[in-house]
C-alpha cells in the first residue's frame, strides 16, 4: 500500500500588504526572503468586501461571499430594522478545506482561522479565532485540548483587548504577546500532533497596521515625524520573520508551504459619514437630529420618509427601504433599479473637503457574486477606493471625519493581500500575477491528491 | 408559556428521523447530504450520514449490484437507520436505492421516514459523471448500472422531489429543511442567533467596533 505522506502547512497573516512585505522591507526579513527565493509569490486578490469575514471563509471554501451568504461579520437576518446578526462557524454551509480533508481521513490542525467559533468536530484539533467571546468559552476541539493550549501558551490570547487607545505601549505589548503565544503553540502542535494539513492565522499584522500605520507612512494625513513608534510595524515584521523562520525550520522540505493573507492594508485618509450624506441629500430623515455624535441604531428614524440608510465599517453597506419588503418601506419596487443607479452615480461622485473626487466604487451584489444567499446589502461601497472608511454615526453635521467614530484608527484594508507558495519544485522566486484567494483551497486539495469539488471557484496554482 | 415552548423544542430535538435520499448516481445525493448535515447541526441535532460509498466499504463489503445484493444492501442501511432514528438521531441515507419495494420496506421498518426523490435526467447525470462511472457503464464495462443497464423505479409518493438540474444545492436543501419543519421534525425557529448569549454578543460587538470592523 502506498501511504500518502503529503503535508500542507498554511500560515495566514491577516491583512498583509504586498507593498510593505515584498516591495519595501523584504531585504530586512531574511527568513521570508529565503522562503520566497524558493517559491512562487505575489499579490492575491481578496473578496469584495476585502474584510476578514468573509475573506478567510471564501479562501478556505473557494466560494464567493454571495454563495456563502456572508457580506460581513454581521448580516441581515430579516428585512426589518432590528440591525444585523453576527455570523459564526454555524452560519457557514460550505465545506472548508479541513472539513473535506477530515472526511477523507486526513489529520488536520486548525488554529485561529477567523469564523471557526464555535469549534466544530474535525479529524484532529482546532483552536478557534478572535470571534470567540473569551478564553472561558469552549474554544477548542476536542474540548480537553483547551487545557493543553492554556498550559503551553501560559494563558492563550485570542485578540488584542483594549485596542482603540492613544496609549500605544500596552497595545504594542499585547500584539507581541499574542503573536508569541500563537507561534509557540503552533510549534508545539507541529511537533506533537499527527497532521497532514496544518493551518494557523495570526491577527497581529492587522492589529499593528490599524494602531501604528501613521507613524511610518509619511503620506498619512496624521503622520507624526520622528515618533518613537516610527519603526513599530517594521520591527514587528522583523519579529514575525524570526518566528516564521523558527517555525518553518520544523517542516520537512517536501511540505507544501503557503503563506497567505485575506487582504492588504493601506493608509486611512478619513471617514465618510454616510448617514449624514444621506440626510443632506434628502434620502434619510430622522425624527430628531441628535445633539452629539450618535450611533445609527440609537437614532429614531422617520422610516416613512426614508429611502436609504448606511452601515459603518471599513467598507460601506447601503440598505434601501423598499415598499412591501421592509416593514415601513417607501421606495416602490418598480423604481428600485433606477434609484439604485442614481445612488451609485452620486456616491461615485463623492468629494473630499477640497472638492476632489475621492474615487468611490459602489457594487451591486448581483454583479459581483454568482448568487446572493441570505439578505445582501443593496449596495457595497468602497469609499475613496478604501482610503476612506464608512461611518454610520450622525451628529457632527459634516460628511467628512478625520477620526473613526469608534476611536483612532490609522489604516484601512486594501483589495490585494499576499501569497507565497513553496511546493518543493524548483521555483526560484517567481512573482505570479492574477492569483485570487479562491485559488488556495483547490491548490491544497489538488496537492493532497483529492478531487477538487466542481463548485470551487478558484484555479489550482502549479 | 416560555417553558412550554422550550419543552416543545426539546421534544423536537430528540425526535429521530431518517431522510432517505434516492436518485440516480450523479443526481446530487451526496452533495445535498453534506449541506443538509450542516443545516441540521445548526439546529443542535446529532446527525449521521450514511453515504452509499462509505456503507459499501464498511457495512456491505462483498455485496455486488445484483437485485438480491442491492436489496440486502438497502436492508442493512435501513436497519442502521432504524437504530439511529430510534435513539433520536437525524439520519441521512444517500444510497441510489433504485427499487420501490426495497424503499417501501425501509419506510415500514424505520417509521419516521422522509423520502426525498433527488431527481435529475439521466443525460445530465451522465454528463456530470462525477465518478466516471457512466462512461464505463455506457461502454459496457460495468454491468447492472442503474439507469443504463438496470432500472431505476421512481418514487410514487415521496415526501418531496428536488430537481437538481433546475435548482441549486442550496435551494434543494432549503426545500428539504422546510419539509422537515412541516413534518414537525425540526423547529421553525432559526438557530443562527443561538451561538452567542446576549452578553457575549454585546462584548463581541464592542470588540469589533473598537477594532474598526463595524
Amino acid at each position: 500500500m502506498v501511504i500518502n505522506k503529503k503535508k500542507v502547512f498554511v500560515l495566514g497573516l491577516d491583512s498583509m500588504p504586498p507593498e510593505l512585505l515584498f516591495d519595501r522591507w523584504l531585504d530586512q526579513l531574511p527568513n521570508i526572503k529565503r522562503l520566497i527565493s524558493n517559491s512562487i509569490y505575489g499579490e492575491m486578490k481578496s473578496t469584495i468586501p476585502a474584510i476578514t469575514c468573509p475573506a478567510w471563509v471564501s479562501m478556505m471554501t473557494s466560494a464567493n461571499p454571495g454563495r456563502l451568504g456572508l457580506y460581513g461579520f454581521r448580516n441581515r437576518s430579516s428585512y426589518d430594522y432590528e440591525g444585523l446578526s453576527f455570523a459564526s462557524a454555524n452560519t457557514i454551509h460550505q465545506d472548508t478545506v479541513w472539513d473535506i480533508l477530515s472526511k477523507m481521513g486526513k489529520k488536520v490542525v486548525v488554529i485561529g482561522v477567523p469564523m471557526t467559533y464555535p469549534p466544530r468536530p474535525v479529524n484532529g484539533c482546532m483552536v478557534t479565532c478572535f470571534m470567540t467571546p473569551d478564553t472561558k468559552c469552549d474554544y477548542t476541539y476536542p474540548h480537553e485540548l483547551k487545557t493543553e493550549v492554556e498550559s503551553i501558551s501560559n494563558g492563550y490570547i485570542l485578540d488584542v483587548g483594549e485596542f482603540r487607545s492613544d496609549n500605544k505601549e500596552p497595545v504594542l505589548k499585547t500584539i507581541y504577546n499574542m503573536t508569541e503565544k500563537r507561534f509557540r503553540l503552533t510549534r508545539h502542535f507541529i511537533r506533537s500532533k499527527e497532521w497532514d494539513f496544518f493551518m494557523v492565522v495570526e491577527m497581529g499584522p492587522d492589529r499593528i497596521h490599524h494602531a501604528f500605520w501613521k507613524y511610518f507612512d509619511q503620506e498619512h494625513p496624521k503622520h507624526i515625524p520622528g515618533s518613537k513608534y516610527q519603526d513599530a510595524i517594521l520591527n514587528y515584521y522583523k519579529y514575525l520573520d524570526e518566528e516564521i523562520g523558527e517555525t518553518l525550520n520544523l517542516l520537512s522540505d517536501d511540505t507544501l508551504i503557503l503563506v497567505v493573507s485575506d487582504h492588504g492594508a493601506k493608509k486611512m485618509i478619513g471617514g465618510i459619514c454616510i448617514n449624514e450624506w444621506l440626510i443632506q441629500n434628502g434620502y434619510l430623515k430622522l425624527v430628531q437630529y441628535p445633539a452629539e455624535s450618535t450611533p445609527f441604531n440609537k437614532l429614531i428614524v422617520d422610516w416613512e420618509n426614508t429611502m436609504v440608510w448606511g452601515e459603518g465599517g471599513y467598507y460601506g453597506r447601503i440598505f434601501m427601504n423598499v415598499k412591501d419588503r421592509e416593514p415601513r418601506g417607501v421606495l416602490a419596487p418598480q423604481h428600485y433599479e433606477h434609484f439604485r443607479n442614481e445612488l451609485i452615480r452620486k456616491l461615485e461622485d463623492l468629494r473630499d473637503e477640497n472638492g476632489r473626487n475621492i474615487n468611490t466604487k459602489a457594487f451591486k451584489p448581483e454583479d459581483i457574486y454568482t448568487e446572493c444567499n441570505g439578505i445582501p446589502p443593496d449596495l457595497i461601497v468602497y469609499y475613496g477606493d478604501l482610503f476612506w472608511r464608512s461611518i454610520g454615526s450622525v451628529g457632527n453635521r459634516t460628511i467628512w471625519a478625520s477620526e473613526n467614530d469608534t476611536g483612532p484608527d490609522d489604516a484601512n484594508h486594501s483589495q490585494y493581500g499576499i501569497f507565497i507558495m513553496r511546493n518543493g519544485k524548483s521555483q526560484y522566486g517567481m512573482r505570479r500575477e492574477g492569483v485570487t484567494l479562491y485559488d488556495i483551497a483547490p491548490t491544497i486539495l489538488n496537492y493532497m491528491d483529492i478531487q477538487v469539488p466542481v463548485d470551487m471557484e478558484g484555479e489550482v496554482l502549479q | 408559556m416560555k417553558i412550554q415552548m422550550q419543552n416543545e423544542e426539546c421534544k423536537l430535538k430528540n425526535k429521530g428521523f431518517t431522510i432517505w435520499l434516492t436518485g440516480l448516481s450523479g443526481a446530487g445525493k451526496t452533495t445535498i447530504s453534506h449541506l443538509l448535515e450542516r443545516k441540521l447541526k445548526e439546529f443542535g441535532r446529532n446527525v449521521e450520514v450514511l453515504d452509499s460509498d462509505v456503507v459499501r466499504t464498511n457495512l456491505c463489503q462483498g455485496l455486488g449490484f445484483s437485485k438480491q445484493d442491492r436489496d440486502i444492501n438497502i436492508q442493512r442501511i435501513a436497519f442502521v437507520c432504524k437504530l439511529l432514528t430510534k435513539n433520536g438521531a437525524a439520519v441521512i441515507s444517500s444510497a441510489i436505492s433504485p427499487y420501490r419495494d426495497a424503499r417501501d420496506k425501509a419506510r415500514k421498518e424505520i417509521g419516521n421516514f422522509v423520502e426525498i426523490y433527488v431527481k435529475c435526467p439521466l443525460e445530465v447525470c451522465a454528463e456530470r459523471d462525477v465518478k466516471g462511472l457512466y462512461k464505463k457503464a455506457l461502454k459496457g464495462e460495468i454491468q447492472g448500472f442503474t439507469g443504463v443497464s438496470d432500472p431505476y423505479e421512481e418514487p410514487l409518493n415521496p415526501e418531496l422531489v428536488v430537481e437538481t438540474n433546475k435548482e441549486t444545492v442550496e435551494e434543494s436543501t432549503r426545500k428539504i429543511m422546510q419539509k422537515l419543519v412541516e413534518l414537525g421534525y425540526i423547529s421553525p425557529k432559526s438557530p443562527v442567533a443561538n451561538v452567542y448569549s446576549p452578553e457575549e454578543e454585546a462584548r463581541i460587538k464592542e470588540r469589533l467596533s473598537r477594532l474598526g470592523y463595524i
